[in-house]
């Protein structure tokens, strides 16, 4: 936009350049972004370069991954829901106890009591089914543009897993309201690992290694015999600390690779 | 401009060639970066504004709602509970699936059809990754939408209303599952899988041999080459393994199957 100016400005121009100068043109600025602002392609690169967020991305781009219509965003949405639901989680946290007996009243609270506490879960909720939705979609513009061949094996492997990451997450958070719907949506999908062989009590061959209700692979996972104080407990510390560590370590090394291995439009 | 795009013959990537159009990534892709997470926050605030978070009463252990739900993202495996024991529907299923989709990039021989949505050289991988998909989500669509108490059939709209929580109409009883079951005996259902499994694992060979010269079995051949066994035999036995899932449902559903082989220790 500013590289050339050959025709003559306007008083509104002028007036924006003025400001625009006063505020990006000062020893603070400077002090903050390092770089001036980019107004030459010159500094367009460097302050790729030279911030800390920038330089997650490349100085350049092809046009032909830019496209809307080539990889919907889809990847970029996923990680954006995520940072938003990392705030929200974080405000939830303060008036969340994951209590037996408090935990459902806590729900009523946001309802009815908090400034705004029902946005801040509605928001919360919806980003969570937004984020397994974008991540499948996200697996599928992957596959169909081939975008995990070579050299990107391994950066679909991790992706595979932080798909079930994000699976998980949002299974562990789907206890905590402590409500009919949570509680029996949790049993069943827990029940499901009594069922391992081996590892669960009633899976097959269980009795080879004694794996017995209480000491089975299910008992592990949820603390008890059935879903209780002890698995709540659980599904928020796996959910607010435990995954999301695990994920963000995973996310930082798929970024990462992203990087190195290249954007996969077009070979 | 796809014809531009096409890989040299060596398989540099081109998008790291001189001459491939690029532009800066500021403000390029920083803008669409800002515009999308705008999108996303506006989006995100209209629709919690709009609609509230589902919270039912409180938890209760003596109170077993009827049919209890999983998430939707799980429901597919819990409508597979129809079909099979929980070991095979919640445990081996899943893990399955999951390794299946790790090792999509070790199994796939066409390494240059990378960067647009091109499949004609990749017909087989895109229709079972479709399949796979459309699999998936049917059985979600089925168990999120079509099942209600005791997990019978119950028609949205028809039966229930979508946003309510009764299952029936004034005066209707719930609906009863009286279906009689019946398994195959040992040596029919052993016989049967181990058909399966064998017939599945040699027919594309037998395919070539049989049509040497139809073209479609001519790019069979040249694919079946190209693949080598080992490659061969972790995509056949994912093939075939989804094929037995769909064969049980058909045996399920069609021939009133419960057991394929029943032994003391476990059931298929």
């Amino acid at each position: 936009m500013a590289e050339h100016h050959t025709q003559k400005k306007t008083p509104a121009q002028k007036t924006f350049d003025l400001l625009s100068a006063l505020l990006t043109d000062n020893p603070v600025y400077k002090s903050i972004f390092r770089t001036g602002y980019p107004s030459t392609l010159l500094k367009r690169m460097a302050v790729m370069r030279s911030s800390f967020y920038m330089h997650l991305f490349p100085t350049k781009v092809g046009e032909h991954g830019l496209k809307l219509r080539y990889s919907w965003c889809m990847g970029g949405i996923t990680f954006f829901l995520f940072l938003l639901l990392s705030l929200t989680g974080i405000l939830l946290m303060f008036y969340y106890v994951p209590e037996e007996h408090r935990a459902f009243h806590d729900m009523k609270d946001l309802r009815f009591m908090v400034p705004f506490g029902v946005v801040l879960r509605n928001m919360h909720r919806w980003a969570a089914h937004g984020m397994v939705l974008a991540v499948m979609l996200h697996m599928m513009r992957v596959f169909y543009t081939g975008s995990y061949k070579a050299p990107r094996q391994f950066n679909w492997v991790v992706g595979v897993l932080l798909l079930l990451f994000t699976l998980l997450l949002s299974f562990t958070g789907y206890l905590l309201p402590w409500d009919q719907l949570g509680f029996w949506a949790v049993t069943v999908g827990t029940n499901m690992a009594s069922a391992t062989p081996l590892l669960g009590y009633e899976g097959p061959f269980h009795e080879l290694l004694g794996v017995q209700i209480d000491n089975d692979i299910r008992f592990a996972i949820i603390g008890g015999t059935r879903i209780g104080p002890n698995a709540l407990v659980r599904a928020y510390v796996w959910h607010c600390v435990g995954i999301p560590l695990v994920a963000t370590l995973l996310m930082v090394f798929h970024f990462w690779r992203i990087r190195k291995d290249g954007f996969s439009g077009p070979l | 401009m796809e014809q531009e795009l096409r890989p040299d013959k060596s398989g540099y990537m081109l998008m790291n060639k001189p001459g491939y159009p690029r532009v800066s990534s500021w403000p390029h892709l920083i803008w669409l970066i800002f515009l999308m997470m705008l999108f996303i926050t506006i989006v995100l605030w209209a629709v919690s504004f709009l609609a509230y978070a589902p919270l039912e009463e409180m938890a209760e252990w003596a109170k077993t709602p009827n049919p209890a739900k999983a998430p939707w993202y799980f429901i597919g495996l819990q409508e597979l509970l129809v079909y099979f024991d929980p070991w095979i529907a919640g445990v081996m299923l899943p893990n399955q699936i999951l390794i299946g989709l790790i090792l999509i990039p070790y199994v796939d021989i066409t390494p240059s059809e990378q960067g647009h949505y091109r499949w004609s050289n990749r017909r087989f991988a895109v229709a079972y990754f479709t399949f796979g998909i459309a699999f998936w989500a049917t059985l979600i669509f089925v168990g999120q939408l079509l099942r209600g108490p005791s997990w019978q059939i119950y028609w949205p709209i028809i039966d229930y209303d979508i946003s309510g929580h009764t299952w029936t109409r004034e005066g209707v009883p719930l609906k009863q599952g009286g279906l009689k079951l019946a398994s195959m005996s040992t040596g029919t259902g052993m016989a049967l899988i181990i058909g399966f499994f064998t017939i599945g694992m040699i027919l594309p060979f037998m395919v070539t041999k049989l049509f040497p010269k139809s073209n479609v079995v001519k790019a069979l051949d040249k694919y079946l080459k190209e693949l080598g066994y080992i490659k061969y035999f972790v995509v056949q036995s994912h093939v075939l393994m989804m094929g037995a899932t769909v064969m049980k449902i058909i045996l399920r559903l069609g021939f009133n199957i419960k057991y394929i082989i029943e032994t003391p220790w476990f059931k298929i």
